[in-house]
């Protein structure tokens, strides 16, 4: 499969996740019980579609890896804040 | 506006030079003019502090001196400082000619002067900010300062440039050092200095992206009216907390220790890298452990991001945090121990000269080992309860802080010959050295002492008189024998000896190799350790090798110079010991201490550096004129002025308007600016081999913007989570609907296909594939921030229910949150529509046919600014 080809699926399931996240919350689902189970869906779409961009748009699948790290040492200081801080009030 | 360089005595060469030893100097001169301003405050400090209550101050240019001295000293001295000499030296010692982006480094100094001037714009404006260095919520919002927060807001935008100043720093020093090092020049063993630089690097580049996202937030607070930080204030002036901003104190306190910790380090790290550059030579021996002292640098690096927390213990953080970071804050002392034991061995082995560098390095290790050992007691739950607050925290991290000054004036000394050519006086840099410490100990020691003493307040025991007294005595002194300093410098430029191009024995990186002051392009040649040892080779040699062997790396043909290997050393013990010296000694036609040339390719002269400084000078002190909300109104005053009508505060927009016009001209200018600033055909690269330095420098830079909107989009979540998650739904109105977010989502999604066609349309050299897919990348972004026009007008204006008067920036922290996070996003899509269409009539003009890369660079930004929507699009929109 060409490059083209491939960008150009991975552009269709970008869509499609995209339209999957609004319909989980058009089915109602992030009502009542269920609230947390559609949250870890839709939170886990939006992941793998940021991995798609990042691996594919971004070619970080062609780059040597220390680029990849480097991205992933950002990611780690964010979550490394983010959940420590949020933690830290519960 | 590009080219050579007049000479030095020229005040238009320091305008325009893009040369980073005239960076270098330039950053240690106004550093040390900072010093000087943060050092009268003090002073005055202390006179108010002869005895107990108001005397010299009132409580508010008391509250001023303290919060000023503190920024001024953190900021705009001591790092800066650092970088003064990392400047410098780091491309001497890596085997560099210049960083990677000359102009972006004069970019970066400029940005730090003018942050520095406009800070002290904000004493002349009724007050500046006087809520504490640390800048605590909700001290830190317009309410609480007189003026209309005139002054204040201006010294919040004057951080926020300083801070742009450093992301730009930190994106340059990185890609330099990993695209630029001499052949085989590993970077486990580059020069002390230079590994600590990279380190310090690496903690500013995440570290500041956290400040920086503080910053920009509370700047919000200021100018949009936000309430980020904002507790809510009845009419009596007394604060309610916790009504409708739960957490608004704790997001600050996370934010700013997130970053306020590791800039200790950040501090710290360029001084320990002198210390450890002094020590080896003055004791004439490489030093003890490196490897571990290398090691425990870097677990340092990594743990001072897990230590934020210890400046909390007093906040409403739960128990089983505190305890963690007791524990990861008494774990960050133990690679501190290794090293200061490793410096203290290193004199045992070797012989030691005490010469001035290594008296202020001497010191510096002594300072810092009592103020690190007090930073422990504060590191304990318990004490700090008891500590927080008071002078033993004052005293602690001055001894640490200014500690680390200590042993930057030793490396001031230590390289003075090496950037002047002139030695300096030996016995007044001794009596320098004398008056300094006595001062210092007598400054500090006795707050130690006095430790029950408020922080930040101007009364006290009278009981605590006499140690109070001993304290300013101290720093009077200590102020003094920087007289002497400045004295002694100054004279040694004009009348002091010939320095030579080794001034002291047993030195051990590559800049002794060359003369003092070294050339513009610092080397005789290609700096190469292929051999084992420095060497230079002829760049045409290996120009040559590499077009005769499709790229491999040249051999040793041709040199000209070499440096000489090893030299034997005699240590205390009298048992050799080896050390390499640099002792550059021509063998053939080209001379290691080569005369000031220049490169037939190099450019050395920008002025749109400083222009763009200027300008950005010049718009933020014009936003500090609007508070709570009027910067909103900015669009509508500009239609008033260009039709000649009444308009609100006149004078601060002029400034804002012709300061975005001088950036944006300027801008342009360099863009369009032929300037080069080309790689040597050799360089050892890892672990970037393979990845160009404009590619590693859009990578760093996204790096930086991962943890800015990461911070974001955080501080989201953490005001959420302390509201409770689910009980936020109630403060966002009814039609705030995903519709919107939806179309958004298609149209970068669409624009992010785009630029990926138009990379490939390039790389097949088709020319209308290009322009269409440009175009479409132009207009889906277009659309996105129309669709956002629209969404945020229908939003403000509504009147429904409980947002009967609108949804606004001001209305809840909800609003707040959903309003500047996706107005920082837009921003970037704004910032990357001008690129694009930078790029589209480039292409129009013919350019990028079989050359993607710039497309592909733009590309890179525009997918970061595409994932970052597609978790803002669920969490503000679904969730």
């Amino acid at each position: 499969m060409s490059h083209t080809k491939l960008y150009a699926w991975i552009y269709v399931v970008l869509f499609v996740f995209a339209t999957i996240q609004v319909a989980v919350e058009y089915a109602g689902l992030l009502e009542g019980g269920t609230y947390w189970i559609a949250f870890g869906a839709i939170m886990v779409l939006s992941a793998i579609k940021a991995v798609l961009v990042a691996g594919y748009y971004q070619h970080l699948r062609w780059e040597p890896a220390s680029v990849t790290y480097l991205v992933l040492g950002a990611l780690l200081v964010v979550v490394a804040l983010v959940g420590a801080a949020s933690f830290s009030i519960l | 506006m590009s080219g050579h360089l007049p000479p030095k005595s020229s005040v238009k060469r320091w305008l325009q030079t893009t040369n980073h030893k005239d960076i270098g100097v330039l950053y240690l001169v106004t550093a040390l003019f900072f010093l000087v301003f943060g050092g009268v405050l003090a002073l005055l400090m202390r006179l108010q502090l002869w005895t107990p209550g108001p005397t010299l101050f009132g409580g508010l240019a008391y509250n001023q001196a303290v919060t000023a001295h503190g920024l001024l000293m953190v900021f705009w001295f001591i790092s800066p400082f650092g970088f003064g000499f990392a400047n410098y030296f780091v491309p001497l010692q890596i085997g560099a000619k210049d960083l990677s982006f000359p102009r972006l480094n004069a970019l970066s100094y400029w940005l730090y002067l003018f942050s520095g001037l406009l800070f002290g714009v904000s004493f002349f404006q009724g007050s500046t900010f006087a809520g504490g260095w640390t800048m605590y919520a909700p001290l830190n919002v317009p309410t609480f300062f007189p003026n209309e927060a005139l002054g204040a807001t201006t010294a919040v935008l004057a951080l926020l440039l300083f801070v742009t100043s450093i992301t730009v720093s930190s994106v340059n020093f990185l890609t330099s050092m990993y695209r630029e090092r001499a052949e085989d020049l590993r970077m486990r063993d580059i020069p002390l200095f230079s590994l600590s630089i990279n380190l310090t690097v690496w903690m500013m580049l995440f570290a500041f992206a956290a400040l920086l996202a503080a910053l920009v937030i509370l700047t919000s607070d200021h100018l949009l009216g936000t309430t980020y930080f904002n507790f809510q204030v009845t009419d009596s002036g007394s604060i309610l907390s916790g009504t409708g901003n739960e957490g608004a104190s704790m997001l600050w306190s996370h934010l700013f220790w997130f970053f306020g910790h590791p800039e200790v380090y950040i501090v710290f790290f360029p001084a320990l890298g002198i210390m450890a550059e002094v020590f080896q030579t003055f004791t004439g021996r490489r030093i003890v452990g490196r490897k571990w002292f290398i090691l425990a640098m870097v677990l340092v690096a990594l743990q001072s991001f897990v230590v934020w927390m210890h400046h909390m213990f007093l906040t409403g953080i739960n128990l089983e945090t505190k305890t963690v970071f007791m524990a990861t804050t008494i774990g960050i002392s133990l690679p501190f121990d290794l090293m200061v034991f490793a410096l203290i061995y290193t004199m045992i082995k070797g012989k030691v000269r005490f010469k001035t560098p290594f008296l202020f390095a001497l010191g510096a290790l002594i300072l810092f080992i009592i103020g690190g050992i007090t930073g422990v007691f504060l590191g304990a739950v318990v004490l700090d309860y008891q500590f927080r607050g008071t002078y033993w925290v004052v005293a602690h991290f001055h001894y640490v802080m200014v500690g680390g000054a200590t042993a930057m004036f030793g490396g001031l000394y230590y390289w003075y010959p090496k950037i002047t050519g002139k030695m300096y006086n030996e016995t007044l840099g001794k009596l320098h050295f004398a008056g300094y410490f006595v001062g210092f100990n007598l400054l500090y020691f006795p707050m130690f002492i006095a430790w029950e003493t408020p922080r930040r307040v101007f009364d006290y025991s009278a009981g605590m008189t006499i140690w109070h007294q001993m304290a300013t005595v101290g720093g009077f002194l200590l102020a003094a024998s920087f007289l002497v300093m400045f004295y002694n410098l100054f004279k040694s430029y004009f009348h002091g000896e010939e320095a030579g191009d080794q001034p002291w024995k047993y030195v051990s990186s590559a800049e002794w190799a060359v003369s003092s002051p070294p050339p513009l392009d610092n080397f005789p040649g290609l700096p190469s350790y292929a051999s084992g040892k420095l060497s230079f080779k002829d760049p045409k040699d290996v120009e040559g090798a590499h077009a005769g062997h499709g790229g491999a790396t040249a051999a040793d043909g041709g040199a000209a110079a070499e440096a000489s290997a090893t030299a034997e050393a005699e240590t205390s013990t009298g048992t050799p010991s080896k050390i390499r010296a640099v002792t550059a000694r021509a063998t053939g036609g080209v001379p290691a201490t080569a005369h000031e040339h220049e490169s037939d390719h190099a450019d050395h002269a920008s002025y749109w550096p400083l222009m763009i400084a200027f300008g950005g000078f010049l718009t933020l002190l014009g936003f500090a004129g609007y508070q709570g909300g009027e910067l909103l109104g900015l669009p509508s005053h500009l239609i008033a002025l260009l039709q000649g009508g009444s308009v609100p505060k006149l004078p601060y927009l002029l400034l804002t308007v012709v300061g975005a016009t001088t950036t944006m001209g300027s801008l342009v200018g360099m863009t369009r600016e032929s300037f080069a600033a080309p790689e040597d055909a050799i360089s050892e690269r890892w672990p970037f081999e393979n990845v160009e330095k404009m590619k590693l420098g859009m990578w760093t830079f996204l790096a930086s913007d991962i943890v800015l909107f990461g911070a974001f989009i955080g501080s989201y979540l953490f005001t959420r989570v302390a509201n409770g998650w689910q009980d936020w739904h109630h403060m966002i109105p009814e039609a705030h609907v995903s519709l919107p977010g939806l179309i958004n989502t298609y149209l970068l999604l669409t624009s992010s296909f785009a630029v990926v066609l138009a990379m490939v349309a390039a790389r097949r050299e088709s020319k209308r594939g290009v322009v269409a897919a440009l175009f479409v990348t132009f207009t889906l972004g277009i659309g996105f921030l129309v669709n956002k026009g629209l969404e945020w007008a229908h939003l403000f204006n509504l009147h429904e229910g409980a947002f009967a008067g609108g949804w606004e920036f001001s209305t809840n922290i909800a609003s707040s949150t959903f309003y500047l996070t996706t107005g920082l996003h837009a921003a970037h899509v704004i910032i990357g529509l001008i690129v694009c269409a930078w790029l589209f009539a480039r292409t129009m003009g013919g350019a990028y046919m079989g050359d993607e890369k710039p497309i592909e660079y733009f590309g890179l930004y525009w997918h970061l600014v595409d994932i970052v929507w597609l978790f803002l699009f669920p969490l503000f929109y679904i969730l």
